[in-house]
């Protein structure tokens, strides 16, 4: 138990502190004390995970209660924290993470007026989510869930006073508020019948349970609903593109290292309650591969540099749900580990070249920036290469895992669908590149005065791009670390990373290079605008994401209000009804008003007088008598 | 003892704030709050004796007080709420005032402790004068009317219940042969089917009008809105609880079988009346009547915990009593502040105050995450709670006031982000002050210890909770 405590503790603190000192600090002083916060929450993490390989294999698990949070109906359910083989693996990438992207800030942020703040959200966001993982049952989780969802709000609307930004962020904590119900109602129906929520006493319970029943069907169902709105899969995945209005720093730790893939964790952790609801297992996979394609079609046509990756951010997602869909668990959290790489990498790079044009996001106006931005532009190719799968970058290892099981399992369908997004991935993520670094520049003025980010920003990428780069020789050691979790419940048969065949690797990698090669063709040697092919047609319906925002207005948002209108029109009525009766006394009244005064005060106050005399009369009397 | 001397404390102040000049009267007011307070704690860490004295003896009416575990609680959140409206009101506002709001707060400690029917009518009674003259003299233009909507409907109300109460009285005693008023007396009764109806309409009315349960508010909109902020903290923190305090400890007791046969009429109707209100607060474009319809959305789901009819629902929607009293008695105080400060409650009047009053915006948001039903603070715990009772019975139903939560972040955001954030207007507001802080700040702290460990209340409280928790857990 000590050890757990002091790795979630420690940001929370760090909040705590600058939120209450932060405007008496110098400086620099929040930036630094944050990033020394998480960096201590960073060792103690390796620490415990150490501590945890030292276990044997059967037992690998430190648990630990601290009193219960709700008590009185049942079984007390507790603040229970555990680490687990699995949990360890979020754990480090978290704070390692995390870490990294505090020093990124460190210059990114330097000089906005809300800098304290920001980095009080910042470690308040780190605290969340390891308190998401660190969660020994349903309920903490849920507490994690959704305070990292605060976090989330918090700094998407960072910058409240642009109008955009605020409704990006309520936009993301209703949607989120969906999953949150659902995780809600899913883990009261299992504490119904089972009476705990703690994993290790459910995971027992499932596995001696059938599959297939309806209540297994029904949990699992509504469990998933909070993994689909946390991890943006389709359809309540429009929140993530908007939550590009938070500072780029956010985008790649909260929106796409880390919090988005909370959905992912939940899955695999429940990967026994999933045998038990075959078809809700199967249409995990179908949605996460739907996710997959159309998110990337989206990303085709898109003039915004951050939009194009949350959209890649939404499409690898997709690719780690159709791992947990076919049961290839490890592959979906290898593909977690390496999409943490190399997504961070990407945004933190295009965090620096948009700190480079002075805020700019749009591709139309960048171009040509290889020769000023040299640093920048080479780590982003490294990350561009991992998230297109080149072999040997860490996407590569990872994508094929999950294309291997997924054929392997018999999901051809699912398979093709992946096969056919790497290409598109390859295609629009090479536009992106060649968009911002090559070719002419678009806009001279800003091209003058693009200008290299400073060390502190340099570094952290630097290191994700080795990461990226190399990450991929983590999968043998991540697959002997998760196999303990994996064997311990029945339903994991096919957790382990196993390879497709060959001929689907090539398939893949050359789709890839097709990709590639396309976009080279259409924006480099053709030299075709960014803007090229929005105004057709299927253009502009893939820019505006089918027009999923539109129907969700036609079929959520406007019923509501008009459903709220229809009850003010009733509530009149209830109100004429009340003001015809108080009248009516009111008349009455004027007619006695020989005997009485007519002032309804006047009645009260009697009225009170005479009770307080019974009452005291009786009271003294009884006394007496008694 | 100490429990008479909670209930003597308030009348006693009343009438020093009655002798007292109106610039210290004040002064009194918040310190009899504060000792009403330090006594509440006494009670806490004793033992609690209540007293049973005779009373109105050929009636069978005993002068019973007690604190239970559910008692407790609502006395204990009585005297927080109490203490922080007296120390937040308008220091300029007499001494007539503050002795009507020591009254309410005696009538209110009463009615939570009172165990006989009869002294529980007199002190049901009793609050409505209070907050009529509360309504009449510092509601404004309109204030008269709102007094009067309030005063017929409770009325109404009232008439029922007492006849049902007489009613209960009569009928037990033809039963046994001894008149009492006892609630424990009386509980567990087999009316007879033929008035078993009437009887439990009679109640239940009452409670429903003075929560209020949708569509039973007509009085609400109007008193809510036009009485001054601190009084509306009081309707909405502590008086609206009587309702379903009501249910809870009268007729759980006395009605469990109809409560059991009319359950899901019950729960259909709790249901609407927590969509209702959820969508209302969605279209209102005063923010001090958005807090107002979620508090009547809230009141539904509180309702929904107590018909659920499990110990999980019933202790749900008792820790849910306090959760939500703290919270809006919080939120509805914080919204007079910032009414005060910008002279208006139309949320199209406001745009970034935050810019100009960031402390201000922070204890705002704080209270609107804790109504809306953040984990981590103690709504959720009373939603789960309530949830966790409801899909025992209906999972249906446990999904509609899942949704509602849906509804609940988004009306509550949307008056938040509207007056807070966006582009800064021209209107600038003075920030919190220091001695506003000095009583937000312990508030915040309670409701944020009662957020993380909602066994600080649950675990003291609910094995010997209630008669009624007793009564729920014998029957499965």
């Amino acid at each position: 138990m000590l050890g757990l405590i002091e790795i979630v503790v420690l940001p929370l603190m760090g909040s705590v502190t600058i939120m209450a000192f932060g405007g008496l600090m110098p400086k620099r002083l929040p930036g630094i004390w944050a990033s020394l916060v998480v960096f201590a929450s960073f060792l103690a993490s390796i620490a415990a995970d150490v501590r945890l390989g030292h276990l044997s294999a059967a037992h690998r698990m430190i648990t630990g209660t601290l009193g219960a949070w709700v008590t009185g109906f049942g079984p007390a359910i507790g603040w229970r924290l555990t680490l687990d083989p699995l949990s360890a693996v979020w754990l480090l990438v978290i704070t390692g993470i995390g870490f990294l992207i505090h020093v990124y800030s460190n210059g990114y942020m330097h000089g906005d007026s809300g800098e304290a703040r920001y980095f009080s959200y910042l470690n308040f966001f780190i605290f969340a989510m390891l308190l998401l993982v660190l969660a020994g049952n349903l309920l903490i989780l849920l507490i994690g869930w959704a305070l990292v969802g605060l976090a989330s709000y918090f700094l998407i609307g960072f910058w409240y006073e642009r109008t955009s930004a605020v409704l990006a962020a309520k936009k993301a904590f209703v949607m989120n508020t969906v999953g949150d119900v659902g995780v809600l109602v899913g883990l009261a129906l299992l504490y119904l019948r089972y009476h705990t929520v703690a994993y290790p006493g459910l995971f027992h319970a499932f596995a001696s349970a059938v599959p297939g029943q309806p209540f297994f069907e029904w949990t699992a169902f509504l469990l998933y609903i909070g993994a689909m709105a946390k991890s943006a899969q389709f359809p309540l995945h429009m929140w993530l593109a908007d939550a590009m209005e938070g500072p780029t720093p956010v985008s790649a730790l909260i929106h796409a290292a880390t919090m988005v893939t909370a959905g992912v964790y939940l899955m695999t952790r429940l990967f026994p309650l999933l045998r038990l609801a075959p078809v809700t297992h199967e249409m995990i996979g179908v949605i996460g591969a739907f996710t997959a394609i159309f998110a990337a079609s989206i990303a085709f046509f898109q003039q915004d540099i951050k939009r194009v990756l949350a959209y890649s951010t939404l499409s690898q997602l997709g690719y780690m749900f159709l791992g947990v869909g076919v049961g290839a668990y490890t592959a979906a959290v290898f593909h977690f580990v390496t999409h943490a790489f190399f997504k961070a990498l990407l945004f933190l790079a295009a965090g620096s070249v948009i700190h480079a044009l002075a805020g700019e996001q749009d591709l139309s106006r960048m171009g040509g920036l290889a020769k000023k931005l040299p640093v920048t532009m080479w780590t982003f190719l490294a990350g561009t290469l991992a998230i297109a799968g080149f072999p040997p970058f860490s996407g590569y290892f990872s994508k094929e895992a999950l294309l291997g099981a997924a054929f392997n399992s018999g999901h051809y369908g699912l398979w093709l669908i992946g096969v056919i997004t790497a290409g598109m991935t390859a295609f629009y993520m090479f536009r992106l590149f060649f968009l911002t670094f090559f070719g002419s520049p678009r806009d001279q003025a800003l091209y003058q005065h693009a200008h290299e980010a400073p060390l502190v920003m340099t570094i952290p990428v630097a290191i994700l791009a080795v990461l990226a780069v190399a990450g991929g020789a983590l999968g043998g050691g991540l697959d002997r670390w998760l196999a303990p979790v994996f064997a311990q419940y029945p339903g994991a048969a096919h957790a382990a990373l196993a390879a497709g065949p060959i001929w689907s690797t090539v398939l893949t990698v050359g789709l890839a290079v097709v990709g590639m090669g396309a976009a080279y063709w259409i924006y480099l040697r053709r030299g075709l605008a960014p803007t090229a092919g929005t105004e057709t047609a299927p253009g502009r319906w893939m820019r505006q994401a089918w027009g999923l925002d539109a129907a969700w207005t036609l079929v959520a948002v406007e019923p509501s209000k008009i459903l709220g209108d229809a009850f003010r029109k009733m509530e009149r009525g209830v109100l004429f009804a009340v003001d015809g009766v108080a009248t009516g006394i009111w008349a009455w009244a004027e007619d006695l008003r020989p005997l009485q005064t007519g002032q309804v005060r006047r009645y009260a106050l009697s009225i009170m007088v005479g009770l307080f005399a019974i009452l005291a009369y009786y009271l003294v009397r009884g006394r007496v008598i008694g | 003892m100490v429990l008479v001397w909670l209930l003597a404390v308030p009348l006693l102040g009343a009438a020093a704030v009655l002798a007292v000049p109106n610039r210290s009267a004040k002064a009194w007011a918040a310190t009899g709050g504060l000792v009403e307070l330090a006594l509440f704690v006494l009670l806490w860490v004793s033992a609690r004796h209540g007293v049973n004295w005779p009373w109105i003896a050929a009636w069978g009416i005993r002068f019973q007080l007690g604190a239970d575990g559910l008692s407790l609680l609502m006395l204990g959140l009585t005297a927080v709420v109490f203490a922080a409206v007296l120390i937040s009101s308008d220091a300029g506002a007499g001494r007539v005032y503050y002795f009507w709001l020591l009254l309410l707060e005696f009538a209110s400690i009463g009615l939570f402790s009172a165990l006989d029917l009869f002294l529980f009518y007199i002190f049901w009674e009793v609050l409505l004068i209070p907050v009529f003259f509360l309504l009449t003299g510092w509601g404004g233009e309109g204030g008269r009317s709102a007094a009067m909507r309030w005063l017929v409907m409770n009325l109404v109300g009232s008439l029922f219940m007492l006849v049902g109460i007489i009613a209960v009285g009569v009928l037990h005693s033809q039963l046994t042969g001894h008149l009492t008023f006892g609630i424990a007396q009386l509980a567990g009764t087999a009316w007879a089917p033929a008035v078993a109806p009437l009887l439990f309409l009679a109640f239940f009315l009452a409670f429903a009008i003075k929560a209020p349960l949708w569509p039973l508010h007509g009085w609400m909109p109007e008193a809510y809105g036009r009485a001054p902020a601190p009084v509306t903290a009081l309707l909405s923190g502590v008086l609206s609880k009587a309702g379903i305090y009501g249910f809870l400890r009268v007729m759980v007791p006395l009605f469990l079988p109809e409560l059991r046969a009319y359950q899901t009429p019950l729960l259909i109707l709790a249901a609407a009346g927590l969509v209702a209100g959820g969508l209302l607060a969605l279209r209102q474009q005063d923010m001090k009547m958005v807090a107002a319809y979620g508090s009547l959305s809230h009141m539904g789901m509180m309702a929904l915990g107590v018909f659920s009819l499990t110990r999980a629902g019933v202790l749900g929607a008792t820790f849910y009593m306090v959760a939500h009293g703290l919270m809006v008695g919080g939120l509805f105080l914080v919204l007079g502040l910032l009414e005060n400060r910008a002279g208006t409650r139309a949320i199209a009047a406001m745009k970034g105050l935050n810019r100009s009053a960031p402390r201000l915006a922070a204890y705002f948001l704080f209270f609107v995450l804790g109504s809306l039903g953040l984990p981590g603070l103690p709504g959720f715990a009373g939603e789960y709670m309530i949830i966790q009772g409801l899909v025992a019975h209906d999972v249906v139903i446990a999904v509609i006031a899942g949704a509602v939560l849906v509804l609940a972040a988004w009306y509550m955001l949307r008056a938040f982000q509207a007056t807070m954030q966006g582009p800064v207007g021209n209107v600038a507001i003075p920030d919190l002050l220091a001695r506003q802080v000095a009583w937000l700040l312990p508030l915040a702290a309670v409701v944020t210890v009662l957020g993380v460990w909602p066994s600080t209340l649950t675990l003291p409280a609910a094995p010997s909770l209630y008669h009624a928790i007793h009564l729920l857990a014998a029957k499965g």
